[in-house]
């Protein structure tokens, strides 16, 4: 066990306990080390102002991904190393490439956004990417400009591809830090503090366990620990004062809980792989997903935010639960025993929420493993997802819809849809309606209509009632013509 | 080696990607710093009955709790009209308006102080919408009338007529470094503030009034703006006031930085608009009248919104010829943060107004739109006559109209469009190419003026100083070409200084797109003194003494950095002396190597008692195409294709001046598609931060993208013939709003498709479903009755975020 946590920045060690590790990465580079080179905005991973390099051992390298600052507490980033804008030239004379390429292509305007946007390139140029006109609008989702219309950013990423750019990691002694990591990471950290205020005080305390089984048991002795994997959603509420946990637990270091498996069609899900990596693997295995996961987020939160936070999260927009509704995903809960084994129930993910942020999940257990069975090959599944803008952005609707189909008609449907209740809701009585039915427009319009009285969404910040309820009716015909006419045409022939 | 019309990178642009460049919050703390914030109201309308300042001034870490009973000098401020209060007295009037202050030693401090207070409000009833200020009569200063012809002869005359209402929402300037102040107690209760401004002599002036002191005893500077957009035109005052008052107040440095959420939520946006609108046209599809009963939504104060409203009535024609015509404006007042400067000020609303007129009158006569547009564009022998009397003089309006349709094959695209939207079910395509022309110069007379202080040191080098503000416009590289040239120096040898009302005294803002036109003017103006110093020198110190020549100053010639006579050049090439020889001698011979510049803006004038005059200097014009693709079951909208042309005169900065289409344009479409400001029904901005209200990314850009700028020969005046580039090209966003009123129009032909701004694609749907669902005539409905304020009956309270 450790009191203290340890990381590098630009190359430099740190070492840091008690209150100084509760802060966001953000406001210690800015405050404590005086990097501020790095912007925050908007402290809440929404615009890449704040954007750095983090390298984090995998298989025994370094492996480098861009991540929002203001979003990551230090308590996360044990035995990282983190590359801030200052870091991408070191002490030389001359500018990295890819800061030369912005400056050339007339990328900043303000320039308060410029630092993250370089940041961003420079996560491209660690994961090697070909740099497309595509490739480079994906990579920079997550930063705002609000100067440049973004043109001339792009050309400064285009014109990155005609050099042998050196990956901006290269520069830093990575091998003196594997070698100090390796001796710390195996032990626990655990830290503990004061906070008085006014008249008032109470302990802190965050802990960053090595196994799993410190872990369940950290949770069983501390039942109300706030608990940590990417922190995407936590650390915002942390920076707008939504919460004030005083018992943290980040689970860095279960690297245990980040493996894809698939066999037999089953898909199995460890609870801290990221959307990133859940991603690639997608892409192969179910296109329809790793489709919506490309508009989930940015390519920030995608590296740091994983499919468990999403589930244990428990909001009705949560972007993933449509299609693990309807997929009839399972969720694996693990918890320490009294005999101090390692006690595991699977939930279907139907029957998890019990209402507005209420779960099955028990205070002692957490979630380690998601699984579900892949689509076959008669069955047609669709995700949809209507935002107010098409990428990074909240949902203002979602929805699931697989159908099973036999001899062209509909042998088993299941609908979910999300943003039109405190739940993400299944919709029996339109599934019940379609049954037997077979694939014409106006089935689906039918269905439409019945599955617009089957919910009765609330107006707010992102859309009104009345959309609402337009789109639960709408979303049914939309699914006709790109999933239906086109496979009805096709047996015809 | 001229550096002018040449694609030098931004002054600051090594700073920026190496995280050098400093911005205010970025500056190191000094010793003893406090950090400020303020306690805002939680209700838009209210009578202040208790608030624990003093105990929450007791608690650990905190400074002090300063209300307006602190402030020593007035509390009263405004740029135009004095009616709104740095903190509030008795009465609060929007949600987020500033009570108090609060210093303290660390954020940390101030949020545990925050968790202390009690502050009990009586409410009382709030006005949020227009027509809710008209039923209450809140007005911001009188109504504006322009004139011209007679409209009810062309109404009750006219072979065809069309009336009704369009409806914009406001947009949040959203600059990325949110406002922020430092302000350093100095001696003899001297301030010294650095602030986020696009305007430093107002900061200085207003902190000298807050504070009762002399302006002499303030000084204000800004180094840059991480953003801007008319959001720090006047509204920066607020945190510098505040840091201001701590400083004094504690005699320790002060430092205040909003955080998004607290800038969005406590500060004026771009105003809201509601313009009834009745026009007469021929069958051909001339505009023969056109009536305006013009309202924006002001907020609470009256801030900008005169003037705003003043730009609106000056670009309600865009750039169409209307012989008769009768414009009213009136601006509301309402419980919201006073609304204010953005890009455009006033001007984008006039145009989509007209815009949208324009596109009816086509859909009336079921003509194409942009015969309609080419039919009623001003001309250049006649029909250019202005509804405030300036002729649009030595323009390219047709040329560019003309030049653009062919270009970017509007016609053939048209077709095409139209058959999509005869056969798909799914989708819905829309086209529209829509003009610009924007006037250029303030149209307050007497902010059309600049000075700026060259200072030529004994190496040859140069330091400038303007009141012009960096923003990230490029203001401060343009000047540097400017100056490099004028000295035929290398661009190197020339800095752009810290703005400081020290240097550059009564200085108008950084706005109306004219910063380089009046600083760039100024600076060359003392450059010019400098170099007629230096040439007089020159021209005899040049002459060998067997030359048999006089000395000529209009023969010398600054040229690579070098002098000579040009008369000599051939007999005695040897004598000729380097820039950095010549400042050296001259200062030995005792020459003034030092002078400050001024610029008025020439020919400009404007009677606001018959509302008629020039106004403008000139016009920044161009004309945009855009063709979008609509989800009929969604709403959602894609851009996939855009054109750009604009007259910018010859450009200083190519590079620059690009960056200004670009970013312009895709400012203009996040506020015709998805910038959505959304308030609860007690007037609480609920779209505060990025996650709620979405500016454009980089997806959101079109597929296909055109830009390109077209010669004007004609254009002789300006400074290097230059054009201002900063505001006109947001508006070329209007062909995005009215390609999707085009796509609208396809789904039936019977009915003119309603929509308002923006067209997000909850707006799209909602007219998609209402052209379906209705069987009557859909031209016979009215937006009369709704709202430009979108607000939001929350059952509950959503406190989700992600």
């Amino acid at each position: 066990m450790r009191d203290y946590l340890l990381f590098y920045v630009n190359g430099i060690r740190h070492q840091i306990s008690g209150t100084r590790g509760f802060q966001a990465l953000a406001d210690f580079l800015r405050g404590d080390l005086g990097l501020v080179g790095t912007k925050v905005v908007c402290a809440e991973g929404d615009c890449g102002s704040c954007t750095v390099l983090i390298g984090r051992v995998r298989n025994s390298v370094m492996c480098y991904e861009g991540i929002n600052s203001c979003i990551q507490y230090l308590y996360q980033l044990d035995c990282a190393h983190v590359i801030t804008v200052e870091g991408l030239n070191g002490g030389a004379e001359k500018i990295h490439p890819v800061q030369k390429a912005m400056v050339d292509a007339f990328g900043s305007q303000c320039g308060y956004c410029t630092p993250g946007f370089v940041m961003s390139l420079a996560a491209m140029l660690e994961t090697q990417e070909v740099m497309t006109r595509s490739s480079v609008q994906e990579g920079l989702t997550g930063n705002l400009c609000r100067c440049t219309g973004y043109e001339q950013i792009i050309d400064a990423g285009l014109s990155l591809n005609k050099k042998n750019i050196p990956k901006p990691s290269k520069r830093f002694n990575e091998d003196a830090m594997l070698a100090d990591f390796s001796e710390h990471v195996s032990q626990a950290v655990s830290c503990e503090y004061e906070e008085k205020w006014n008249g008032s005080s109470q302990k802190v305390q965050f802990y960053v366990p090595t196994t799993l089984a410190e872990a369940l048991e950290f949770k069983q002795q501390n039942q109300q620990v706030t608990i940590i994997a990417g922190g995407t959603d936590i650390s915002v509420q942390l920076n707008k004062e939504q919460i004030e946990p005083n018992c943290i637990m980040s689970l860095t270091h279960l690297t245990g809980l980040e493996s894809f498996e698939i066999n037999n069609k089953t898909i199995t899900v460890g609870a801290k792989l990221s959307w990133s990596k859940l991603a690639e693997h997608c892409q192969l295995h179910l296109p329809q997903f790793a489709e919506i996961i490309e508009i989930f987020a940015s390519r920030q939160i995608k590296n740091a935010a994983t499919l468990a936070g999403n589930i244990a999260n428990a909001s009705p927009i949560a972007d993933s639960l449509p299609f693990l509704y309807v997929i009839d995903a399972e969720i694996e809960l693990s918890r320490s025993q009294p005999d101090g084994s390692l006690g595991k129930r699977w939930v279907r993910i139907n029957q998890f929420y019990h209402g507005y942020k209420k779960t099955e999940m028990n205070a002692d257990e957490l979630i380690t493993k998601i699984r579900w069975n892949l689509p076959e090959t008669d069955d047609v599944l669709k995700l949809y997802k209507v935002s107010k803008r098409k990428d990074l952005d909240i949902s203002t609707f979602t929805a699931g819809i697989w159908l099973k189909l036999k001899k062209g008609k509909i042998q088993n449907a299941r609908l979910a849809y999300g943003g039109v209740g405190p739940v993400v809701l299944r919709l029996p009585e339109t599934e019940e309606y379609l049954l037997d039915k077979p694939l014409l427009p106006e089935i689906f319009q039918q269905a439409g209509k019945i599955a617009r009285n089957e919910i009765s969404p609330i107006s707010d910040v992102r859309s009104s009632s009345v959309y609402r309820s337009q789109l639960a009716e709408n979303i049914l015909l939309k699914f006709f013509h790109e999933c239906c006419d086109s496979r009805n045409k096709k047996e015809a022939a | 080696m001229k550096v002018v019309g040449k694609q030098v990178p931004h002054d600051s642009a090594i700073g920026h990607v190496t995280g050098k460049a400093l911005f205010v919050d970025d500056l190191a703390f000094t010793q003893n710093e406090l950090i400020v914030e303020f306690i805002a109201s939680p209700v838009a309308h209210g009578k202040i009955k208790s608030f624990n300042s003093v105990e929450l001034a007791q608690l650990d870490g905190i400074a002090g709790v300063f209300t307006f009973a602190d402030i020593p000098g007035h509390n009263l401020y405004g740029p135009v009209i004095q009616d709104e209060r740095f903190l509030a007295e008795e009465i609060v009037e929007y949600v987020g308006q500033p009570i108090a202050v609060i210093a303290g030693e660390s954020r940390k401090a101030i949020r545990h102080a925050k968790k202390k207070l009690r502050l009990e409000i009586e409410k009382l009833t709030p006005v949020f919408t227009i027509d809710e200020a008209l039923a209450a009569k809140q007005f911001i200063g009188v109504p504006r009338v322009f004139k011209q012809g007679d409209f009810e002869k062309a109404w009750s005359t006219a072979e065809h007529t069309l009336a009704g209402t369009f409806v914009c929402g406001g947009q949040e300037q959203f600059y990325l470094e949110s406002q922020a102040a430092i302000a350093w107690p100095g001696e003899h209760g001297e301030i010294h503030v650095h602030s986020s401004s696009q305007n430093p002599t107002e900061i200085q002036e207003v902190v000298a009034e807050a504070l009762g002191l002399g302006f002499h005893e303030v000084v204000c500077v800004c180094k840059r703006m991480g953003g801007a957009f008319g959001g720090k035109e006047t509204q920066a005052v607020i945190p510098a006031v505040m840091a201001a008052l701590v400083a004094t107040k504690t005699k320790r440095p002060a430092r205040i930085a909003y955080t998004k959420d607290d800038d969005m939520r406590s500060t004026g946006k771009r105003h809201p608009y509601k313009i009834h609108y009745k026009t007469a046209f021929t069958t051909e599809g001339k505009l023969t009248g056109l009536n305006l009963e013009i309202y924006s939504n002001g907020g609470a104060g009256a801030d900008l919104s005169t003037a705003i409203l003043e730009r609106t009535l000056f670009h309600a024609d865009n750039a169409y010829f209307i012989p008769n015509l009768f414009f009213k404006g009136t601006i509301c007042k309402t419980n919201f943060p006073p609304n204010t400067a953005f890009r455009g000020f006033g001007g984008p609303q006039g145009m989509a107004n007209i815009e949208n007129v324009m596109q009816e009158i086509a859909l009336v006569l079921k003509k194409d739109a942009l015969e309609i547009r080419r039919l009623n564009c001003y001309d250049h022998a006649d029909r250019n006559l202005t509804p405030y009397g300036q002729v649009v003089r030595n323009h390219l309006l047709p040329e560019i109209l003309d030049q653009l349709a062919e270009t970017s094959e509007y016609r053939r695209r048209l077709q095409e469009v139209e058959q999509f939207n005869r056969q798909s079910t799914t989708h819905l395509r829309g086209l529209a190419l829509t003009p610009m022309k924007f006037g250029i110069s303030f149209t307050t007379k007497f902010l059309n003026q600049g000075n700026a202080l060259v200072n030529v040191y004994k190496d040859g080098t140069v330091q400038v100083s303007t009141g012009g503000t960096e923003m990230g416009q490029g203001l401060n590289t343009k000047i540097r070409q400017l100056v490099a040239d004028e000295f035929a120096i290398s661009y190197d040898d020339v800095r752009i200084m810290i703005t400081s009302t020290e240097k550059n005294n009564n200085t108008p803002p950084t706005a109306a797109s004219a910063g380089t036109d009046l600083n760039g003017m100024a600076a060359l103006n003392a450059c010019r003194k400098i170099r007629k110093n230096l040439t007089e020198f020159a021209s005899s110190y040049l002459l060998p003494p067997d030359s048999g020549l006089d000395p000529s100053p209009e023969n010398i010639i600054f040229e690579n950095g070098t002098i000579y006579d040009d008369r000599s050049k051939s007999r005695f090439p040897e004598n000729k002396i380097t820039f950095r020889e010549l400042v050296k001698l001259a200062f030995m011979e005792r020459i003034s190597l030092g002078e400050r510049g001024f610029y008025g803006t020439p020919e400009i004038d404007f009677n606001r008692e018959t509302e008629k005059g020039e106004p403008f200097f000139y016009y920044t014009t161009g004309a945009s195409v855009s063709e979008v693709l609509i989800d009929r079951f969604t709403g959602q909208l894609k851009l996939e294709r855009t054109d750009l042309l604009m007259d910018i005169g010859e450009t200083i900065n190519p590079g620059i001046d690009k960056g200004q289409i670009i970013g312009g344009f895709i400012q203009g479409v996040g506020w015709v598609t998805n910038e959505d400001l959304r308030y609860s029904d007690k007037g609480e901005l609920l779209s505060y931060s990025p996650t709620t209200y979405k500016i454009p990314n980089i997806q959101d850009l079109p597929e296909i993208f055109n830009v390109d700028t077209i010669e004007n020969p004609q254009h002789k005046i300006n400074v290097r013939r230059s054009k201002a580039v900063g505001e006109p090209p947001l508006m070329l966003c209007l062909s995005v709003w009215i390609a999707v009123k085009h796509a609208l129009s396809c789904v039936r032909n019977d009915a003119i498709p309603r929509l308002n701004l923006p067209a997000t694609a909850e707006e799209i749907l909602r007219r998609i479903t209402e052209l379906d669902d209705d069987s009557k005539d859909a031209a016979g409905n009215s937006s009369v009755d709704e709202s430009e304020v979108s607000l939001v009956s929350l059952p509950i309270l959503s406190a989700e975020k992600k």
